[in-house]
């Protein structure tokens, strides 16, 4: 199985904080990271590839050359190859830029059996780039998707996750699989050995010329949306804190709530 | 075009690299340079003492787009019925069609969707398009996309509104990069300004909002998560045009089967997204088993049980409750978060609450940041004594 | 001239250990207060990040990577638990693992390093006695060839992992007299295991820092040791033993920084909060000198520690001498414990009074470092080293 999984480099959004009295966004010190959806994603691809018995896991992003830690860090995870697209070109992209970009670079590693992503990014969380970069390729895709299977005749057995449950589905290579990791999922941080094995893998860099494609969809050229502005969510006011101890505040909260008792009785 | 660093009047005092919300500059020998990763939202132009940053937008294309008319909603169902988001998504289009003096066009494709025409007009729209087939009952990214995607170039709107739930956040970004137009996730403010449909969104976890537009391309797209956008009054007595899509579809071209439907949530009980009160749990619950203190409540005051992600992950709770930014969006008349510390991640899950309560023992805790009443105090004393308050009072009458 | 940056692999290492200390190691600190040996988990949490074999030869299931690779292991282990316990456990078990693996036989490496790379059991230094700290040649515990076999008299005192040993297996390295009248030129540098090993007597004392991990002694008493425990040749144990100090003592002055660098911050985010006479304390020029001073320090120190551990492996590829590794190491080591305790005293000063109380974290580090003036070395040893060094060997005091 030829898989290629599209990862992405992100500022830890849990980590983040706003400055309260400037209400601009705080970022010192804030790590960038591989996307946690992405982690997962790139540790399923390994699985499938090893249970499946050949095959290999490429990893791409499009970012900037600090990106390459978040493509060391897959290679470190199992992934057999890397790619860095990176180029002042694609400053400004929009999904749909980023989804061009990578279908161009994916175009130029070759054929391939499946196209992987997490879910989302948690700085983004659009969830658009899975699905416009398979429309791109002409392929067809699953998004939510909580579990694979592969039989050796590479028929695909996938859960899709809904809002009441899942759906099994069936389905054929090509294909692209936006994959939601577990509730229980955590990173394994990948231990020296494998670090050290990941510096030997080949790791490539390209420029937009490189990737080829018509220049004019890359960046902000490319990009349908732009951002116009950024500012921080307006607050919603002061918070009235009931003193008192625990059954006397108690009491206070139940008068507060009874002020609803239409809604409460219904 | 783009962005650019005035050399001469830069002097690297790094003012912009503080509000970067992407850390997209950084200071070279005393000058500031501007990375790849730039998204151009031109914060730091506004916070540049010297004027030494020029943004300049890409200049709107020629293309005459005045043909593109009217706001759609793609509309979708539950087992054959119209999903409560589709009238919030109906209320929005109203709203912003009204703005433009234009008309809503709503779009249903399903097994059998006629029956729910005059459901959908009540909400003010005024043409709906339905694509009526037996390989539409269940939802298929090329089906689907594929009639759409037809629907629309013959069609032409303006605007076209999805809602952000799995289908939605399928089906919207594979119609967007077929069309090649942009495409905006997650809207929790849709207006028009200066012609243009005004897409406002959380981004970074929710710690920042942006403005969006998409100025040249035609449909402007956008997602709105359910429980956002607010249901206006329905109006019985309007009616709505139908027409009829045809239906070309090769069941044998379908490379994606459904082999198994499972339900895993509880059928009949009423989920979060409905309910009007909403008691949450955190990681101050401390147990599985403790959350018995929120049921119990919920059980006195009609209200339905969430939980924040520390809940979840740990078990407590099945995914199916959480409420927050990986989670869902509620917005409930009241919303009770005990022992939950708030994080951003948390809050933009339940913000668009009407009436927000903590109770946490940490006085530190971001909750009360958004709250609008609460406790710093432990809720394994307050909630039991306020469940027996609140049974005393109530079974008074 | 010099690239004082770490490489690639190193520093994915440090992103990598960090994040496995921020979601393993710290959340398991809080239970170090209450043991007085290291808990299992804890333990196998290391053997699976593969930390407990970093310097060994893979063919005994280590990594082979070099010292410095190990001192970012130990800072990083120091800020994730601010009572040294853990990076004690993984300091003596890399330095001494190190030396069985330089100077052990086949038979003894094949025996003891798997396991203990794979957290199953332990690797300790026993020199110390009760009345023989720095004065090794006129230690009491003697060993003498029966047959094939050695036998061990003698006692064993201020020793760490004893407790670990008693409970998971694994032994320590020891050094005996074999020669008395030779003094230095006449001891054994060998294997001792604790675990069922008729003749030992543990016994346990409370020190006043690094808790959990034991400090103890044993009796031996006509203890009995194959021939293959015998590490290098018979009466240059003396000289072997040295190596072994260098690398704990280049691991030390890591461990020192660490901790002190967490205690720093711990500091900073304190005085940015903390408000006297209407301002942040950290607002106050007294309180920025200090700061300041403890920062350039540390950061000195880390220089200092890293450039030991990177002559260390210089020498291991013939690039440098023994006396060149000898001199960097004590320079180290000589500061490490005073800059890193002054840097961490001063943190507990800003906090005050809460400062002096055991809920304060940095406290722990405190009293944990303390014990780095002493611990594979003490620290008018270190400054013995670098005066010979700078003055030649006829200067040698005590001689």
């Amino acid at each position: 199985m030829k898989i290629i999984a599209c990862v992405k480099q992100v500022p830890d959004t849990t980590e983040v904080k706003v400055d309260p009295k400037t209400h601009t966004l705080v970022r010192d010190g804030v790590p960038s990271i591989l996307n946690p959806y992405d982690h997962y994603v790139v540790e399923e691809c390994v699985r499938i590839k090893e249970e499946t018995g050949e095959g290999s896991v490429t990893v791409i992003t499009m970012g900037p050359p600090q990106a390459r830690s978040a493509l060391m860090r897959c290679l470190a995870l199992g992934a057999d190859e890397a790619v860095l697209i990176s180029d002042k070109a694609f400053a400004g992209s929009d999904t749909w830029a980023t989804a061009y970009a990578l279908a161009q670079a994916i175009r130029k590693i070759g054929s391939f059996d499946m196209v992987f992503c997490g879910q989302q990014a948690i700085d983004g969380d659009t969830a658009q780039v899975g699905p416009e970069l398979a429309q791109q390729l002409g392929i067809p895709q699953v998004t939510y998707v909580e579990k694979i299977e592969i039989d050796d005749k590479q028929k695909l057995t996938i859960h899709k996750q809904t809002e009441d449950g899942y759906h099994i589905l069936e389905a054929k290579v090509p294909i692209l699989l936006a994959l939601l990791p577990p509730t229980s999922f955590q990173p394994e941080h990948p231990p020296m050995s494998s670090i050290l094995k990941a510096k030997k893998k080949p790791f490539n860099v390209w420029d937009a010329k490189t990737i080829g494609g018509d220049e004019s969809r890359f960046g902000l050229d490319g990009s349908f949306t732009q951002v116009i502005k950024t500012y921080t969510p307006p607050s919603r006011g002061e918070c009235e804190l009931i003193e008192g101890d625990g059954k006397d505040a108690a009491k206070k909260l139940g008068e507060v709530l009874l002020k609803h008792e239409a809604l409460i009785k219904r | 075009m783009g962005i650019e660093i005035v050399l001469d009047k830069c002097t690297g005092c790094g003012l912009c690299i503080k509000v970067c919300p992407f850390a997209a500059i950084k200071v070279k020998d005393k000058k500031a340079e501007i990375e790849a990763n730039c998204t151009l939202c031109g914060s730091c132009v506004d916070v540049c003492k010297l004027n030494a940053i020029i943004l300049e937008r890409p200049k709107p294309s020629d293309k005459d787009l005045s043909e593109y008319k009217d706001v759609w909603i793609f509309v979708e169902l539950k087992d054959q019925e119209i999903k409560k988001v589709g009238f919030e998504l109906a209320s929005k289009a109203r709203e912003i069609a009204d703005t433009l003096g234009e008309n809503v066009g709503a779009v249903i494709l399903g097994e059998k969707a006629k029956h729910l025409c005059d459901d959908i007009a009540a909400y003010g729209v005024n043409v709906v398009y339905i694509a009526e087939n037996e390989n539409l009952g269940e939802y298929n990214t090329n089906n689907y996309a594929g009639i759409l995607t037809g629907i629309i170039l013959k069609y032409k709107p303006n605007i076209m509104l999805f809602p952000a739930t799995h289908l939605g956040r399928d089906l919207a970004p594979r119609v967007a990069a077929a069309l090649e137009v942009g495409l905006t996730a997650d809207c929790t403010g849709l207006s028009i300004k200066d012609g243009l449909l005004l897409q406002s969104r959380p981004a970074f976890g929710g710690n920042i909002m942006a403005d969006i537009i998409s100025p040249n391309a035609r449909p402007q797209m956008a997602t709105t998560r359910p429980n956002v956008m607010k249901i206006q009054k329905p109006d019985p007595s309007r009616k709505a045009e139908v027409v009829s899509i045809p239906v070309d579809l090769d069941s044998k071209a379908t490379k994606i089967v459904i082999k198994e439907i499972v339900k895993t949530a509880k059928s009949g009980a009423k989920g979060l997204d409905e309910a009007d009160i909403i008691i949450s749990g955190g990681r101050g619950l401390e147990s599985a088993e403790n959350f018995k203190i929120l049921e119990d409540l919920a059980e006195t005051i009609n209200g339905v049980v969430g939980a924040s992600r520390a809940a979840v992950d740990v078990g407590w709770r099945p995914r199916s409750d959480q409420v927050g930014q990986s989670g869902k969006t509620v917005s409930p008349k009241l919303y009770i978060a005990c022992g939950i510390s708030g994080k951003i991640q948390h809050q933009v899950g339940m913000k668009g609450s009407d009436t927000i309560i903590a109770i946490n023992t940490d006085p530190e805790a971001p909750i009360f940041d958004i709250a609008d009443c609460g406790i710093v105090g432990d809720l394994f004393e307050i909630i039991p004594a306020l469940n027996e308050e609140l049974k005393k009072n109530l079974s008074k009458d | 001239m010099v690239d004082y940056r770490f490489t690639e692999e190193q520093e994915l290492f440090r992103e990598s250990i960090r994040e496995f200390c921020a979601s393993e190691i710290v959340p398991k600190t809080e239970k170090l207060g209450e043991v007085r040996c290291m808990p299992e988990d804890i333990i196998k949490a290391l053997a699976k990040f593969e930390l407990l074999g970093m310097v060994i030869d893979p063919e005994y299931g280590g990594l082979g990577t070099d010292t410095v690779t190990a001192g970012i292991a130990a800072e990083e282990l120091a800020r994730a638990d601010l009572s040294c316990s853990i990076p004690v456990l993984f300091l003596v078990g890399t330095s001494w693992g190190h030396v069985i693996d330089k100077y052990g036989n086949e038979e003894i490496k094949k025996e003891i390093l798997p396991k203990a790379i794979k957290g199953e059991s332990i690797i300790g230094i026993a020199t110390t006695e009760s009345d023989i700290g720095s004065d090794l040649g006129n230690m009491k515990t003697k060993i003498v060839k029966k047959g094939d076999k050695y036998v061990v008299n003698g006692e064993k005192m201020y020793i760490s992992g004893v407790a670990e040993a008693m409970e998971y297996g694994g032994g320590h390295v020891t050094l005996a007299r074999m020669t008395p009248e030779k003094g230095t030129r006449g001891m054994n540098m060998f294997y001792l295991p604790l675990k069922d090993t008729p003749g030992i007597t543990p016994t346990y004392v409370e020190d006043i820092g690094r808790e959990a991990i034991s400090c103890g002694g044993f009796d031996i008493k006509n203890v009995e040791i194959p021939k293959h425990y015998l590490l290098g040749e018979e009466n240059k144990g003396f000289y072997y033993i040295h190596e072994g100090y260098e690398l704990a003592r280049g691991l030390i002055s890591l461990v020192c920084a660490g901790a002190a660098s967490k205690a720093l911050e711990n500091g900073i985010a304190y005085i940015k909060e903390r408000k006297a006479f209407g301002k942040p304390i950290g607002k106050y020029e007294g309180i920025q000198f200090k700061l300041a001073e403890h920062h350039v320090k540390i950061q000195a120190l880390r220089q200092l520690g890293y450039k030991a551990l990177w002559t260390y492996d210089q020498e291991i590829q013939g690039k440098a001498s023994r006396f060149d590794v000898s001199m960097a190491i004590a320079m180290a080591k000589s500061v490490a414990p005073f800059w890193a305790i002054d840097a961490i005293d001063d943190v507990m000063q800003w906090q005050g009074a809460f400062g002096y109380t055991k809920e304060c974290e940095d406290q722990k580090a405190w009293r944990a470092v303390r014990s780095f003036t002493l611990a594979e070395g003490s620290s008018e040893i270190m400054k013995l080293i670098i005066a010979r060094e700078l003055l030649g060997k006829e200067f040698l005091a005590y001689r």
